[in-house]
């Protein structure tokens, strides 16, 4: 760089047209200073609108801010915030619990009923593209329309669900109005939102395995369990690992659709640790106490996203 | 710079100065109003009283901004803390500890004001406007809780008249309730009003009120539902669940529907229970004290209010006051305001001020929000306490857990009692 200057410098001082490869200096140069223009913009916006952000509520967390108060005189909390989540709030834990079960159900049925399904519409089955189609909608919708619409349909009293049982002599259920069901009934709601989406996914997968290593294994006497034991499965650890990964992440952030069906209720049986965050932060005024949990909570989600990608990243390279 | 591109320039400098200097002598003031009266009748309402303020002061521009109740607060908290707060807020009285004191959101009202409100408002209007000893706004509507009941209902069960006390309460909402051959209820006795804190807790403190319980201690420093008095209501609500008489999968808010026999409700509710088509709202809605539990000697009832207030980032601090002070001065002598007009007349509901109490006697005079308007004289106001909104979450959750058998009563009282009293006490030491 410091030997491009002084080029440059020179041709300007002794030559009235520079030397080719003084002009080619300067255009570099040229060039150089509109890639870290380029780069700027984006990694200036990053440092505003990301970092910056997050960097104020780590230092949010470790105050009492009500938010309407000035900055300058929230008051240090240090790590009471922390300590206060941690062993004395009775809601958080409840919350974490609920989170988990909440991923724990919803990524373990994505994986199963997105695999299972992209099997089926990978196969020679007649409507193909109508099925995905079908299958993907849901997708599309937004969480608040399907909790509204789930809520009559798991109505204890009128809903078809309840209908269906009864028709099956099975006892009307409460459904999402009794505690030790709702959870389940938010999960089932969500997994049929979102499996659509990685059916898509493990389609795409399967599509990309070659037929010959299904030709070779049939000419080997291999048949359909251990294929796809033996080549569909390995081949696909890729995208089961990014559907794991990416759906466990949003899995642990989940809101609206909680939000939108039951509010965390009843009794706080599917409260989740971002609708506790929402509360405590706008119903309650406490900034501090919500950061802190953000803070928990991307603690958890990068200690399992590391675990995730470290325990199926090694099989896959068995 | 050639000759053209130089008068060009000198001809936009100046009418731009023009512009700023004419806009500056003509010192237009534009005032900003968040309010959570969103639906379009009351828009509209809303719209035309301001349209008539604007009339007559031409300096003055007024925009509405209305989120839904759900979204309020956390609209006021953002907005302030990203610096698109509005001028003027309608706001729940109980919100008040928390935008108030140093570097507190809302300004004092002037004095001329204060002594407005305090001459023509009554008490316990007072009371619960008040934070520090200091009136922190002009008071809107008051909302007090009764019982609801189904005249059509209760006649079906063989009853004529709405029940007076617990064991009354129990024994008629025992005998509406009824289920089909699938076991599906089609009605029920009495609902509570879950998912909602004051849906949950204003209510069951009106029934406590009425058992001669009390929800916080005199001086409003630790909770006081933890009592004979407070498990006993507790017990009400199991007792009601254990009779048949109320089932959580049919809630209060399928009144309206012409599915529940009896509710405790404010009388905000009038405007929902007109527009019903399955209740007809003259001939088969009732509106009674609520029933006087086995410990108390005559019914109570809690009442909360909402207030306009003025932020103190507000640019137009003083025209701000005075088009709050327009909207609830009336008219002409022994005519009600604009407010107390669109408050009876649009929304439903009982104004604060006895000047318009007094004015709109008549159309207060219906059936419904006369009841409502004679509770207002005993009802007591729910206290105002910093961290208020947070100890009411904490009791509707062991409410809740109670009514689905999550919890015992007892634990329940206790449990919301202990986090209760940290929550105030914390808040005391800030």
């Amino acid at each position: 760089m410091t030997q491009t200057r002084r080029s440059t410098s020179a041709g300007v001082l002794h030559a009235p047209a520079s030397p080719p490869h003084l002009r080619r200096g300067s255009l570099m140069r040229q060039r150089t200073i509109w890639a870290y223009v380029f780069v700027a913009a984006p990694l200036v916006g990053l440092l505003v609108f990301f970092l910056g952000p997050i960097v104020f509520s780590g230092w949010v967390s470790l105050h009492d801010w009500n938010m309407i108060t000035p900055v300058a005189d929230m008051a240090w909390a240090g790590l009471d915030n922390y300590i206060y989540l941690l062993t004395q709030d009775t809601v958080f834990p409840k919350a974490l619990l609920n989170t988990f079960l909440f991923a724990i159900g919803g990524v373990g049925s994505n994986v199963v009923l997105g695999l299972g399904f992209a099997l089926l519409l990978n196969g020679k089955i007649r409507g193909k593209t109508l099925w995905r189609v079908i299958y993907f909608l849901p997708v599309m919708t937004a969480p608040l329309a399907l909790g509204v619409i789930f809520g009559f349909m798991f109505n204890r009293n009128y809903g078809v669900v309840n209908n269906l049982l009864v028709a099956l002599s099975i006892p009307r259920q409460p459904f999402l109005g009794h505690p030790s069901q709702a959870l389940l009934v938010v999960i089932i709601i969500a997994v049929y939102q979102y499996v659509g989406y990685y059916i898509v996914i493990y389609l795409a997968g399967l599509q990309g395995i070659p037929q010959d290593y299904y030709d070779a294994a049939s000419v080997d006497g291999a048949n359909k369990w251990q294929s796809f034991r033996h080549i569909t499965l390995p081949l696909l650890r890729p995208v089961t690992l990014f559907v794991v990964v990416t759906n466990t992440i949003g899995a642990l952030q989940v809101f609206d659709l909680v939000f939108a069906t039951t509010n965390g209720g009843p009794a706080n049986s599917t409260i989740t640790v971002v609708l506790h965050m929402y509360n405590t932060a706008f119903k309650f005024s406490r900034m501090g106490r919500a950061s802190a949990m953000a803070f928990i909570l991307f603690a958890i989600i990068l200690t399992i996203t590391i675990l995730q990608l470290r325990f199926l990243r090694d099989r896959t390279n068995e | 710079m050639s000759r053209k591109v130089l008068t060009v320039f000198v001809l936009t400098i100046a009418a731009l100065v023009l512009g700023i200097t004419s806009a500056a002598a003509q010192d237009p003031i534009k005032l900003t109003v968040l309010t959570h009266w969103g639906e379009e009748r009351l828009l509209a309402a809303q719209q035309a009283m301001f349209d008539e303020y604007m009339a007559a002061n031409p300096g003055v521009t007024i925009e509405l901004q209305t989120v839904p109740f759900n979204d309020l607060l956390t609209k006021i908290v953002t907005g302030r803390t990203a610096g698109t707060n509005p001028d003027i807020y309608h706001l729940y009285n109980l919100w008040l500890p928390d935008f108030i004191g140093a570097n507190g959101m809302l300004a004092a009202p002037p004095q001329e004001i204060v002594d407005e409100i305090v001459a023509n408002s009554p008490q316990a209007v007072i009371d619960g406007i008040t934070v520090n000893d200091q009136i922190w706004g002009y008071p809107t509507e008051v909302n007090t809780y009764l019982l609801l009941y189904n005249k059509r209902l209760l006649k079906e069960a063989g009853y004529d008249n709405p029940p007076t006390t617990w064991d009354e309460l129990k024994e008629i909402a025992a005998a509406i309730t009824k289920k089909d051959e699938t076991g599906a209820v089609t009605q029920v006795g009495y609902g509570v009003l879950p998912g909602w804190d004051s849906g949950i807790v204003h209510p069951w403190a009106s029934y406590l009120l009425s058992n001669g319980g009390e929800y916080l201690n005199a001086d409003h420093t630790a909770t006081a539902f933890n009592s004979e008095q407070g498990l006993e209501t507790l017990q009400l609500y199991v007792d009601l669940l254990e009779n048949g008489g109320m089932d959580m999968s049919v809630a209060g808010w399928d009144f309206p529907n012409g599915k529940v026999g009896m509710t405790v409700m404010a009388n905000w509710w009038r405007a929902t229970l007109q527009a019903s088509e399955a209740i007809d709202y003259d001939t088969e809605v009732g509106v009674a004290p609520v029933p006087v539990g086995p410990s108390g000697e005559s019914s109570a009832t809690l009442s909360y209010n909402w207030l306009w207030s003025v932020d103190t980032g507000s640019p137009n601090q003083e025209a701000a006051w005075k088009l709050i002070q327009w909207m609830n001065t009336p008219r002409a002598e022994g005519e009600g305001s604009p407010m107390g007009n669109f408050l009876v007349n649009e929304l439903g509901a009982i104004p604060s001020l006895i000047p318009d109490q007094e004015a709109f006697a008549e159309d207060l005079g219906d059936f419904f929000l006369s009841a409502y308007v004679e509770s207002t004289k005993t009802a007591r106001p729910e206290p105002v306490v910093a961290g208020g909104q947070e100890v009411k979450t904490k009791l509707q959750t062991e409410i809740e857990a109670v009514l689905n058998g999550l919890q015992d009563p007892a634990l329940a009282l206790e449990t919301a009692a202990l986090e209760g009293d940290a929550v105030l006490q914390e808040m005391a030491n800030q």
